[in-house]
């Protein structure tokens, strides 16, 4: 056994290592496997099925797209915010504030406002906080967010304070196509297309060496420094990124309800989306839709036949996940599809 | 006359009242094989964190190749060759075998921000990662993650990670700590066939591993170098064996 004594390690081209299997897997990783469309199909044919559901259906496609901002920041990089609902509410009250007082509404264009505004406040927000990890740094983004909550509760002349602002003038899309808050069809679409473009860009970022970086600060952050990497660069730009992509969302739910409340800011949707990561499996992609299909489709469900005591259903499923599936519904999934193989392979006996 | 690669100068570092560095003045010379010795709290890790820039020294100075490093940041001297394994592991265990060295070897590369470009089309951080793992006789285990693998294969991807960085200066920190003695030869012969350019420094309480290693040797008790020379001076220093190595201890055996 030699080792290369030049700097490049080169040399060695031993054949057969390019074709080892966890080569090839890292090699294929990022490719579109065989069921990715379907989750798209299934929200197409939502569309097409339940015509009447459809307020309920682009509800649960900003969840997701919620949801997948904040599986970018604590899922893949590991940080533990519970203010999330800072930078959607950040993109809600930037659509909404402009469109009431008629500076700006065009709806695409708005978006990208919410979603610089939203990246600004996670850009300062996260140089200082991400300093600090664990129950301070979990402090921290609650804080903030309060902050935020608070100054858009007494800024009433700016933003509406506690009764928001109501009735907000959106232009149609593309000059075409009417906002009908009675009939969602149009927002139902223009969310699901917005949520695929920022689907496609998440997925881009987490299978990229700067998502392997993240996935490795997650991991260790003590050796992430050991090996050079700029840490804090790293993190505070995941978070921005992060937080662009809350804003964007947040300004979706501002334009496809025509309205924007202290809701979009508070603790409970910060906390519903944390719940939805946990229950589809967080640092996986498809744990947001998962999780957000679960979570909105049990609460409505239960909603109507307990109306009183729903939550206590949800309570109960939580805690279920947490206790025997770690990586929620998708992390049993894995469990349970590679205890099958295990068993199938036992039966063919040893290679 | 070979060529200083890492120096301090009147190093010190204290905690509180507890000096952890007392005035420590070290060379490691280019294609060095040094070891550092010392009892427990003898300060061994406290001086590799204080040379890689974990710490910031009280007093003194850090040099690499003349230049001072002694502020800089710990990022900044992977990228200028130094690297370190530490004493417990400290890997990416949720992640393979292989994409523990590529994101090693893909920093060394600056890959680290990119976004664009799918993981696995940086073939040339893939190829360069599988060789290190085939160098190090790891390649079997390059798909399963780090949490399903012996410590003593654990510790070779700590090995791998530091050498996908193609460190000048490479500080091993008790390399074969925990590992059972049926294994330890696999990091024997790890350490051994080493890049000989590197500068190897290594900190272990394993005296047979240290002495069979090391062409130079110091010694750090309380904080301070007690004594530095060859194995067999160090071997033959009553004074190291009455401090360190104990009595009874049979040194003399081990450097013939």
């Amino acid at each position: 056994m030699t080792m290369p004594a030049q700097r490049g390690n080169p040399g060695l081209t031993t054949a057969g290592l390019s074709d080892h299997p966890a080569a090839l897997a890292l090699v294929g990783r990022h490719r579109v496997r065989i069921w990715e469309p379907l989750p798209w199909i299934l929200a197409l044919a939502f569309y097409f099925a339940f015509p009447n559901h459809l307020g309920f259906g682009t509800e649960l496609l900003v969840t997701i797209l919620f949801a997948l901002s904040l599986d970018l920041a604590l899922g893949y990089a590991g940080i533990v915010t519970l203010g999330h609902a800072a930078f959607f509410g950040a993109g809600a009250y930037t659509v909404g504030m402009l469109a009431h007082h008629g500076i700006w509404s065009e709806p695409i264009s708005g978006l990208m406002l919410a979603a610089g505004v939203a990246a600004l406040i996670g850009l300062v927000s996260g140089l200082i906080l991400l300093r600090t990890t664990g129950l301070t740094l979990l402090m921290l983004t609650l804080c903030t967010m309060a902050l935020l909550e608070e100054a858009a509760n007494m800024g009433e002349k700016y933003t509406g304070g506690f009764d928001g602002l109501p009735n907000l003038p959106i232009p149609p899309l593309f000059g075409m196509f009417e906002f009908n808050p009675l009939y969602p069809r149009v927002q139902y679409l223009y969310v699901l297309g917005v949520l695929f473009v920022c689907f496609l860009f998440i997925r881009m970022l987490v299978y990229s060496p700067f998502g392997q970086s993240l996935t490795g600060i997650r991991e260790n952050v003590l050796r992430m420094h050991a090996v050079g990497a700029p840490v804090n660069w790293r993190l505070v730009t995941c978070y921005t990124i992060s937080a662009a992509i809350a804003g964007i969302a947040g300004g979706l739910w501002a334009q496809a309800n025509a309205y924007v409340n202290l809701s979009t800011l508070g603790l409970d949707r910060a906390a519903t989306v944390l719940i939805i990561l946990v229950l589809g499996g967080y640092g996986r992609l498809y744990g947001a839709f998962v999780g957000a299909v679960v979570y909105m489709a049990l609460s409505h469900f239960l909603a109507k036949v307990y109306p009183t005591a729903w939550q206590l259903g949800l309570g109960l499923l939580l805690m279920l996940i947490a206790l025997f599936a770690r990586n929620g519904v998708l992390g049993l999934w894995d469990q349970i599809t590679t205890r099958f193989r295990f068993k199938s392979a036992a039966k063919r006996g040893p290679p | 006359m070979t060529e200083t690669l890492l120096e301090t100068r009147s190093l010190c570092k204290n905690f509180g009242a507890l000096a952890a560095a007392r005035d420590v003045n070290f060379r490691l010379e280019a294609g060095a094989r040094h070891a550092l010795i010392g009892p427990n709290g003898a300060g061994k890790t406290t001086f590799i964190n204080l040379l890689t820039g974990v710490f910031l020294p009280t007093q003194g100075q850090v040099l690499l190749k003349g230049r001072d490093i002694t502020t800089m940041e710990q990022s900044a001297r992977v990228k200028l060759g130094i690297a370190r394994t530490f004493q417990i592991n400290r890997l990416f265990r949720g992640l393979s075998v292989l994409e523990n060295v590529y994101i090693a070897v893909a920093e060394r590369l600056g890959a680290g921000n990119q976004m664009m470009k799918p993981a696995g089309m940086r073939k040339d951080i893939v190829d360069e990662a599988m060789r290190l793992l085939d160098v190090l006789r790891l390649s079997n285990d390059a798909g399963h993650r780090i949490s399903e693998l012996p410590y003593g294969r654990q510790r070779l991807v700590e090995l791998a990670i530091a050498l996908g960085l193609e460190p000048e200066v490479l500080l091993l920190d008790e390399p074969a700590a925990g590992v059972p003695s049926a294994e330890s030869h696999i990091i024997l012969e790890a350490i051994a066939a080493l890049p000989k350019h590197i500068g190897v420094l290594i900190i272990d309480h394993d005296m047979d591993l240290v002495f069979r290693f090391a062409q130079r040797i110091t010694v750090l008790v309380g904080g301070a170098i007690f004594a530095e020379g060859t194995p067999k001076e160090i071997g033959a220093d009553q004074r190291v064996r009455d401090v360190y190595l104990g009595q009874g201890h049979q040194a003399e055996s081990h450097h013939g």
